[in-house]
């Protein structure tokens, strides 16, 4: 049986052209579902948007609370990308990691995009947006 | 599976997750060395029916989240100061 399976390469080549172009905007990468629900994309919330990286700083606080919540021994290696899963972390890990992060940097997330976070980069891109747009 | 890099909670987990922040955001408004009890009972209480109890079994699993949610509503009223649970082992009474 053929199987097709389709990979989402975010391409930063392209992003940063546009961040060239727009300098000040906050983006957002949309990550439309595909077949996840069924039906049309979301009309509330617009996320057609492309991020730019979040700060070096806010990316490696991340990591700093991750490795505590997940008791991981200092060699491991956390990059933006490696997800929550990948480290070994369950669902439960991963609203407690987010519940964390909610007390490190006075935020509150929302429901809904507590269950879009999946890898470090895209916590620390919520947690710059969020941050944003609180101040 | 799919492309997409979240994982594809069912409508249930979504629901048990949302629990356990509940039960996470109100362990917060008490004190510390309370709060850090909560979060122990909580995420080991949580932990140990996500790997005992049977994911098809909607019905056990549906009581356990409104029984949750009922502890919950006690948990967030200002007059609780604290959670506490007791393990009973039933002990297996060998006939011979």
């Amino acid at each position: 049986m053929a199987s097709v399976s389709a990979n989402f390469v975010c391409s930063r080549t392209s992003v940063r052209l546009l961040n060239q172009m727009m300098t000040s905007k906050s983006l957002r990468l949309a990550t439309v579902g595909w077949g996840r629900t069924p039906g049309f994309p979301r009309l509330t919330s617009s996320r057609f948007q492309i991020s730019c990286a979040a700060k070096k700083e806010t990316v490696d606080k991340v990591c700093e609370i991750v490795r505590k919540q997940l008791a991981l021994p200092a060699d491991k290696e956390i990059t933006p990308q490696t997800t929550f899963t990948d480290l070994g972390a369950d669902s439960l890990d991963t609203v407690e990691i987010v519940m964390g992060l909610e007390e490190e940097f006075d935020i509150t997330v929302q429901e809904d995009n507590q269950d879009n976070i999946s890898c470090i980069q895209e916590a620390a891109d919520l947690i710059e947006q969020l941050v944003a747009s609180k101040s | 599976m799919g492309a997409s890099t979240k994982p594809r909670l069912s409508g249930m987990q979504l629901q048990v997750l949302a629990l356990y922040r509940g039960f996470l955001r109100a362990a917060r408004m008490k004190s510390p060395e309370e709060r850090s009890r909560i979060e122990a009972l909580v995420s080991q209480e949580f932990r140990r029916n996500s790997s005992q109890v049977d994911r098809k079994n909607y019905l056990y699993i549906e009581y356990l989240v409104r029984r949750g949610k009922k502890q919950l509503d006690q948990l967030k009223s200002p007059e609780t100061v604290g959670l506490a649970s007791l393990n009973v082992e039933a002990s297996q009474a060998k006939t011979s």
